[in-house]
């Protein structure tokens, strides 16, 4: 058996365990109906209420994804570990990095399953309030699958080495600050200091640069969407997660289970 | 492999761990060493907090020694493909609970890299073996403790593995299970599979292990085999009858050097191996009864409450 196959294998179970978790029906339920709300918001509005509308349910697809995502990573090395299905697993041909790119594949691929479910909610939301579906929507929908992806492939470094609450709070920190990153390079370049231009640029370049993948504005206003403002994201996603899950495999390598 | 039957070599084992953020490093593991046998079943005794757990893990590459080598099959513990040939089963076997009993054993399957075409029959096997097969399709969420610990025992040797680790293998299940476990493991040495056995119930060693080490506080304080202490030469025997007349007694304890305790309803006695049968014979004819027979050979019992009262007294 390839480590394709076992990878996929251990992806397989993982999306199965997320399916059958009730837990994450209930945050779907959640998104959906925030989704949703944005058409009582859009319908008392005087202007543009569609855009209003599709405002709403964009920031409520990113913010219960990112939710999802955060709460479920952070948890997905520790809660083998602690329910020791991981001693079990490990004692097959398995390698320990197989173990975590396939925990990691598995959440992508719920997550993925659910942004999905949330996006199909936002177009017939949309199109009932007679609002425009297009190309600039999909662009936005799939770019925040792509940063989800790096947000799962944080929580899954931080879950390989520390616990959930620890994890919960560095990922949400990385987060955060990936999204405000342009703006500290801004300000480490507006400043007369070099050192803090060196270290504004230091954590620029490692640090995700989230705010990439936030089209919203694009798509709901309809603007023209360059396609390499779509690609480039995709090619740096897939950079950034290529690293962040070469070191968590390394430091996963390391870790002895007691 | 130095040699063919050497299917487990532990050399020189030290393993330390430190507590918390702490810069002491408290020493687990003292150097030990033992090697497993093909075909064998070895037990690895101990009491709680021993080491035999961090050995398991240790060989099951869960946890890196920090000095010493172990070997499974000729293969160092590092590396996995080898696993292929390695049943596991950890000590209160936990497992995805919203699968269902044969869920887990294809998942174990397809990750042991058994072929499709054989990965059912396998499984609807292993889950006969374990006495699960009217259980198969049920969530492990609703199994009792002894069922998880089967489907735990047939998740280790779904990929008919060569070599089988079991840890207390025979933890939380019932009497009837225990039999049923201690059968389906001599079956596997029967099949030619070797199997190493943690486990702290002295009377499940003594009835299936071919050898057995005794660690205590991490350190291996006697190996050997099991025929060593079972056969070990003449041995004293404790007889118990009733009916027991003072003028018998005397003739006991002068003619055969019996040592008696009680009198009348209940005398228990300790003879010599040789002088068992002349001293029921003298009890019969005087209308005694024979209530109980026991040749009190050297157990495990005693050779590992010996091994932990050494360690105490080193210490």
């Amino acid at each position: 058996m390839k480590a394709i196959e076992r990878i996929w294998t251990i992806g397989l179970n993982t999306v199965r365990e997320a399916i059958r978790n009730k837990l994450l029906y209930t945050l779907l339920f959640f998104a959906i109906v925030m989704i949703g709300t944005g058409v009582i918001v859009g319908s008392i509005s005087y202007v543009e209420g569609s855009r209003i509308l599709q405002d709403v349910g964009l920031a409520s697809i990113r913010l219960f994804s990112t939710g999802i995502a955060i709460f479920v990573g952070v948890g997905l090395i520790h809660g083998e570990v602690y329910r020791r299905t991981i001693y079990t697993i490990l004692s097959k041909p398995v390698s320990r990095a197989e173990f975590l790119i396939g925990k990691f594949v598995g959440l992508v691929m719920t997550i993925w399953l659910q942004l999905l479910i949330m996006s199909a909610a936002f177009v017939v939301v949309s199109l009932l309030s007679g609002a425009p579906v297009d190309l600039g929507h999909a662009s936005a929908l799939g770019l925040i699958g792509v940063e989800l992806a790096i947000v799962v492939a944080v929580a899954t470094l931080f879950s390989a080495f520390t616990t959930p609450m620890l994890a919960s709070f560095f990922t949400l920190g990385i987060y955060m600050m990936g999204h405000l990153s342009r703006d500290l390079l801004q300000i480490g370049a507006n400043s007369e200091s070099a050192s803090l231009e060196r270290i504004t640029r230091v954590i620029y370049e490692v640090l995700p640069d989230l705010e990439m993948y936030n089209l919203s504005i694009q798509a709901v206003h309809q603007l023209p969407i360059a396609a390499s403002e779509v690609w480039l994201p995709v090619l740096y996603g897939l950079g950034y997660v290529a690293a962040i899950l070469f070191a968590a495999s390394h430091i996963f390598e390391r870790r002895d289970f007691k | 492999m130095s040699s063919e039957s050497e299917i487990v070599q532990v050399r020189d084992v030290v393993k330390d761990f430190r507590p918390g953020f702490g810069i002491r490093k408290k020493r687990v593991l003292h150097g030990i060493s033992f090697d497993v046998m093909q075909g064998e079943i070895f037990g690895f005794v101990g009491p709680n907090g021993a080491g035999k757990t961090t050995t398991l893990k240790l060989l099951m590459g869960l946890i890196r020694a920090t000095s010493g080598t172990a070997k499974i099959l000729g293969h160092d513990i590092g590396e996995t493909a080898f696993r292929r040939e390695v049943g596991f089963l950890p000590e209160n076997a936990y497992f995805y609970d919203y699968l269902t009993g044969r869920e887990v054993l294809d998942f174990y399957a397809r990750l042991s890299g058994v072929p499709s075409r054989e990965r059912a029959n396998r499984v609807e096997t292993l889950l006969d073996w374990v006495g699960l097969s009217y259980a198969g399709d049920s969530r492990i969420r609703t199994y009792s403790k002894g069922m998880a610990q089967r489907v735990g025992i047939a998740q280790a040797l779904v990929h008919d593995p060569s070599v089988v680790f079991l840890d207390e293998p025979m933890s939380g299940l019932d009497p009837i299970g225990r039999k049923e476990i201690r059968d389906l493991i001599i079956r596997l040495r029967t099949e030619g599979k070797t199997v190493f056995m943690n486990t702290h119930i002295l009377s499940d060693v003594e009835m299936v292990c071919d050898r057995v080490a005794i660690i205590v506080e991490g350190k291996i304080r006697y190996q050997g085999h099991t025929h060593d202490f079972l056969d070990d030469g003449e041995h004293d025997c404790e007889i118990v009858v009733s009916g027991v007349e003072p003028e018998l007694a005397t003739q006991l304890e002068e003619r055969h050097g019996a040592e008696l305790r009680g009198q009348g309803e209940r005398v228990e006695m300790r003879v010599a191996e040789k002088k068992v049968g002349a001293v029921l014979d003298a009890v019969l004819k005087a209308r005694g009864r024979v209530l109980a027979v026991t040749p009190q050979r050297v157990s495990l019992e005693s050779i590992f409450l010996d091994a932990v009262r050494e360690e105490e007294g080193a210490q």
